[in-house]
């Protein structure tokens, strides 16, 4: 290799790895911060009596069946307000059924869905105690 | 790309999931890591077993790993032709001896953007195929479980975890190219002088 050859080697070696590191370094910081801000939410699992119930976790490349498991909400419900059927559908994220129905409209789908999940979602209620007998 | 392998993971689950690292550990770029946290939270939220998946899961990029060292490993006979009786290529087949194993192994979680080249590397450069198993083996342990795991912990705040590690992970590939371009400067320096020190004065 000729001097001229390692010199540019080392110069294109050199301004990558600076541009990637000061780029993702500074990236990182910023996703760090939104990162301290979130711990690790309280149990949400199958089994456990906790419901989901922030819409804004929807995202486009869920399917129905998802959203309606994860929200503890009968997925014939979001299809009826969809006014779409659910065969040939539950594969579906709410992008390609957008597309698919609602071609003008778009992010129709995400949006109505959210505002069928907060009108459904059932919240449990605490259980009271018994009140103390006098 | 990934909403849509998010999509098919949801619908088809392990299986898909498989192949997707698996052709990652290929060289196709998948947003391996991203997929593997979001798996995690899909675990936590009752869509997919835990065991199950990680298991398939650990199995399929391990066996893609393994492919791409057998490719490199039988590209092996033409590089030596070319480059085997060279000093450069001595110099460094015998340092991936010595470090080839820990590359495996920090490549697999850390700088997962590394993985492929050094699979192929080490196929080439005759590490042996028993401590590329070991080290890959539980390099891809942690990935999968560890950062399955955080992903499991985090469930539905998984986004906000996969950024931060995707993003750390860049950043680490760009202080090792910084680090290799640097310590290449310096050794043409030292040889440099000690050249100029050779020469007789008159």
């Amino acid at each position: 290799m000729t001097r001229a050859r390692q010199r540019a080697l080392i110069f294109a070696l050199i301004a990558t790895g600076l541009i990637l590191a000061g780029l993702f370094g500074l990236r990182s910081l910023n996703a760090y911060r939104e990162f301290r801000v979130h711990r690790p939410p309280p149990a949400f699992s199958a089994d456990s009596q906790t419901v989901e119930t922030d819409v804004g976790l929807i995202r486009d490349w869920m399917t129905i069946p998802f959203i309606a498991k994860m929200y503890r909400v009968p997925p014939p419900v979001l299809y009826k307000a969809l006014g779409i059927p659910s065969q040939g559908n539950r594969d579906k994220s709410l992008t390609q059924l957008n597309e698919e129905y609602f071609p003008k409209v778009p992010g129709f789908v995400e949006t109505t869905i959210k505002a069928i999940l907060l009108v459904n979602i059932e919240i449990p209620m605490p259980t009271l105690a018994p009140s103390p007998v006098p | 790309m990934s909403d849509f392998l998010l999509t098919q993971i949801i619908n088809y689950g392990a299986p898909f999931l498989g192949a997707v690292v698996f052709f990652g550990a290929l060289g196709i770029p998948f947003p391996g890591t991203l997929i593997v946290i979001a798996v995690g939270a899909f675990c936590k939220q009752g869509f997919l077993s835990w065991h199950t998946t990680g298991l398939i899961a650990w199995t399929c990029v391990v066996l893609g790993d393994c492919l791409s060292y057998a490719m490199g490993y039988y590209a092996r006979e033409p590089v030596l032709r070319r480059f085997g009786s060279s000093d450069k290529w001595i110099k460094a087949e015998t340092l991936f001896q010595r470090w080839g194993g820990m590359s495996v192994f920090l490549t697999r979680f850390l700088i997962t953007g590394m993985a492929v080249p050094v699979n192929l590397l080490a196929g080439t450069g005759n590490l042996s195929f028993r401590r590329f198993l070991a080290y890959d083996l539980s390099g891809e342990a942690i990935w999968i479980f560890g950062y399955g795991g955080l992903g499991y912990l985090f469930g539905t705040q998984w986004e906000t975890v996969s950024t931060f590690l995707n993003n750390v992970s860049g950043f680490l590939l760009g202080v090792v190219i910084l680090a290799i371009g640097i310590w290449l400067a310096l050794t043409i320096l030292r040889k440099n002088e000690e050249t100029k020190e050779q020469v007789p004065e008159l």
